[in-house]
């Protein structure tokens, strides 16, 4: 018997005044899958997931989850669904622990030791009596995973889960994902940011101004990727150019600062293994704009994804770090 | 484990629990926690408490009284007197700045918190969420109102005792008597009190303000008092919510009268299905849609709901004047009559001078009101002639008595004489001991309808 997808949502359109917040959107998130939604600041990932919530209601379209459709504002059923959208918030003025106690009666109640079990889990057991109003942002991303983990969910809809997190805790929440996504829980994770999701998700669905721009596997986007850029450091850096131009994919050139930039449409090995060849010893070759990336800037924005796209992107990646 | 078909509704999704969902007994649990834990709860639980102690403790070491609330010169002669003025001061302001603070804040504090969309993401509906906070509300409301009629009754009765309360026909009650009357008036508060619980939440929700949802129902309130004051029509003061606290004077009368109960117990309950029917439609349909597309603060929204409610008191204050009065010369003179009747008779009694049961004053009374309008609430003065037989020529000697009548909307009024028509305001019984001279404040209540 085929399983029923923990969410499918079809045709979804949600306005807001003269905006169109989520354009005619249709998701599938299988069992047991890790889905990144991605999508520039104000793409609609946010409102995507509030309407997956029933946090507001569609204009058009329609959700299930588990096959169970979302149902009227009042009565709508989210057992087996847990996560949050933007940031986690809770009640300043109590613990954390009380405010997973708080969060847990309103599930039916939980047992203390299901509590201190989740505060465990995401490092949060020596803070659990603290007031919340002295977590630090990370901290009360890590509650907000804890009070999601708390309904031991079936379906986990996460937006911009490592906000906030240091990259200790974004790789530790990676962790966290797959390891629920192979106990059998879908999980739909958002971001703006691809890289945080790179190593975590199978697959993706990339939201431009609403609507869905790309949807697919994981593979398949690395595969459709316009390229990638690298910062590159040899003995022989002159020579490196000049090996360059006889790859048709690799387009080299050298920064003011001196340093070799490339732009990689395909695959970067045989331009490696020719600088071997000539005695040009590889000191460096950082990867900077990574395949999916590009596919991402490029899906979501105008500019086309050419050798000079790509350089300019390097430049923006590079300002950035 | 998958599932491997569409869940039907109420259905467990697989690999969880059965007893997943809330309800609405869970987040009232949750909520109680909550409310238990806030620092405004306990300060108002307090008060409550220790309040009608502090009241008592201060009428104990001064001799004044506050004799313009009704019963408030018996404070220092029966523990009964001092539970009914506590309750009238409630009335008037008490119960809805406790509804305010108590529960004008139980939904915004989401808003503020930015927490809606947490609880809103977990097993409870949105129905389970309302009821369960409102059934917090009213148990909270519900608690402070019992808090206080308990705590003001043992103040009264330990720092004053179970002297004997004098209703407002002029009659002695018993002790049980008076108990049965004092709970009873307390329990007529509660619906009026859920009332302006209700108009809390709906200010919490519509405006989504705490400042708005606590200050709101103590605004209204004090419209409402004013409104009290004007007009001489009867329905519209009849339709407030605050003329709803006041009507239990009525069990308290020579010949109660319950059509004004029952139509207060009548338009609470309107108050309370058209508040919380207005904050479930608000609840229901509102969009959890975030900071971005939220309202956004300005001054156009608030510069008009003051208009709007200038516009509407005004028009109110209008409407004061609907329908028949209900303050008259005729229902004045047939309450004052009898109780002036009572408490001579009762003063004559402490004074030590024999009174034969059922005797009776002729008393010729003449009321006007004080204003061009002969009808309506406010300042009256009341002309009692006595006659009393006298052997002789003259059979009859003519004693008169002028009180100045203040008489609110709800029929209630306090009458007050010169000393040098009825005393001082304290006498000497037979025993010695100074008491309350009956006649010095006269309070009585008439049925407007």
């Amino acid at each position: 018997m085929t399983a029923v997808a923990a969410v499918r949502a079809r045709g979804l359109v949600k306005r807001f005044e003269t905006t169109v917040a989520v354009d005619r959107v249709d998701l599938i998130v299988e069992e047991g899958e890790v889905r990144g939604l991605l999508g520039p600041n104000g793409a609609g990932k946010t409102t995507l997931l509030r309407l997956l919530f029933g946090l507001v209601a569609p204009d058009e379209g329609a959700v299930e989850l588990f096959g169970r459709p979302l149902g009227a504002s009042d009565t709508i059923n989210l057992d087996g669904v847990a996560g949050f959208v933007e940031e986690p918030t809770f009640y300043p003025y109590l613990s954390g622990r009380v405010n997973l106690e708080l969060f847990a009666e309103l599930d039916g109640g939980a047992d203390a030791s299901r509590v201190d079990e989740v505060l465990e889990r995401v490092g949060l057991a020596s803070r659990g009596s603290d007031r919340v109003s002295g977590y630090s942002t990370g901290m009360r991303q890590r509650l907000g995973i804890a009070a999601a983990l708390l309904r031991s969910p079936r379906l986990l809809l996460l937006d911009e889960p490592t906000s906030g997190l240091d990259p200790a805790g974004a790789r530790d929440m990676g962790g966290l994902v797959r390891r629920l996504a192979t106990e059998g829980t879908a999980v739909l994770l958002s971001s703006h940011l691809i890289g945080d999701l790179e190593n975590v998700c199978d697959s993706y669905t990339v939201l431009r101004l609403g609507k869905v721009v790309w949807n697919g596997s994981a593979q398949q986007l690395r595969d459709q990727a316009p390229g990638s850029a690298y910062r590159l450091a040899t003995s022989d850096d002159a020579r490196a150019l000049e090996i360059a131009e006889q790859h048709p994919g690799v387009h080299a050139s050298r920064a003011p600062t001196g340093e070799v930039r490339l732009a990689v449409q395909g695959r970067i090995d045989a331009y490696v293994l020719d600088l071997g060849r000539a005695d040009v010893a590889v000191r460096r070759l950082e990867l900077v704009v990574s395949p999916l990336e590009s596919m991402f800037f490029a899906l979501t924005s105008d500019v086309e994804l050419d050798p000079a796209g790509l350089t300019e992107l390097i430049e923006a990646a590079l300002a950035e770090t | 484990m998958s599932a491997t078909h569409a869940l039907r509704p109420g259905e467990a999704v697989p690999g969880q629990p059965a007893r997943s969902h809330g309800g609405v007994w869970h987040v009232y649990r949750a909520e109680r926690r909550k409310l238990s834990t806030q620092l405004s709860t306990r300060l108002l639980a307090l008060f409550c408490v220790l309040g009608p102690f502090a009241f008592a403790g201060v009428l104990k070491i001064q001799s004044g009284s506050p004799a313009d609330t009704l019963f408030g010169v018996w404070v220092h002669q029966s523990g009964f007197a001092l539970s009914l003025v506590v309750l009238s001061f409630c009335g008037a302001w008490g119960f809805p700045v406790l509804a305010g603070v108590l529960c004008g804040d139980i939904f915004a504090s989401e808003d503020r918190y930015g927490t809606w969309k947490m609880v809103l993401t977990r097993s409870s509906t949105r129905r389970d969420l309302f009821a369960g906070k409102l059934l917090a509300a009213v148990t909270f409301s519900v608690a402070l109102l019992v808090l206080l009629a308990v705590s003001s009754l043992v103040a009264g009765l330990l720092l004053v005792g179970d002297g004997a309360l004098v209703d407002l026909g002029g009659r002695t009650l018993s002790t049980g008597h008076s108990l049965v009357l004092v709970l009873a008036a307390w329990l007529l508060n509660v619906l009026p009190m859920l009332a302006f619980t209700s108009l809390a939440v709906l200010l919490s929700i519509a405006t989504r303000n705490g400042i708005v949802g606590v200050v709101g129902p103590a605004l209204i309130a004090l419209v409402m008092q004013l409104l009290l004051l004007v007009g001489s029509g009867v329905w519209l003061h009849l339709l407030l919510a605050s003329s709803a606290f006041q009507d239990w004077y009525a069990l308290f009368t020579a010949h109660p009268f319950f059509g004004p109960l029952v139509v207060a117990c009548i338009v609470s309950v309107i108050w309370i299905v058209a508040s919380l029917l207005g904050a479930w439609l608000l609840i229901r349909r509102r969009d959890y849609a975030g900071t971005a597309v939220s309202r956004r603060p300005g001054w156009v929204v608030p510069v008009r709901v003051a208009v709007g409610s200038a516009a509407l008191v005004a028009l109110l204050a209008i409407a004061s004047n609907w329908g028949p009065a209900g303050d008259t010369a005729a229902k004045l003179k047939a309450s004052i009559n009898p109780t002036f009747n009572n408490l001579t008779l009762l003063q004559q009694r402490e004074l030590g001078r024999t009174v034969a049961p059922g005797a009776k004053l002729n008393v010729l009374t003449n009321c006007s009101r004080r204003a061009s309008t002969p009808t309506g609430p406010g300042d009256w003065i009341c002309n009692l002639d006595v006659f009393i037989p006298q052997p002789g020529a003259v059979p009859f000697q003519q004693t008169p008595v002028t009180y100045d009548v203040s008489v609110q909307s709800n029929g209630c009024y306090k009458a007050e004489s010169p000393p040098s028509f009825v005393g001082q305001q304290t006498m000497k019984d037979a025993a010695g001991n100074q008491v309350v001279n009956p006649l010095f404040v006269i309070y009585g209540c008439f049925n407007p309808l």
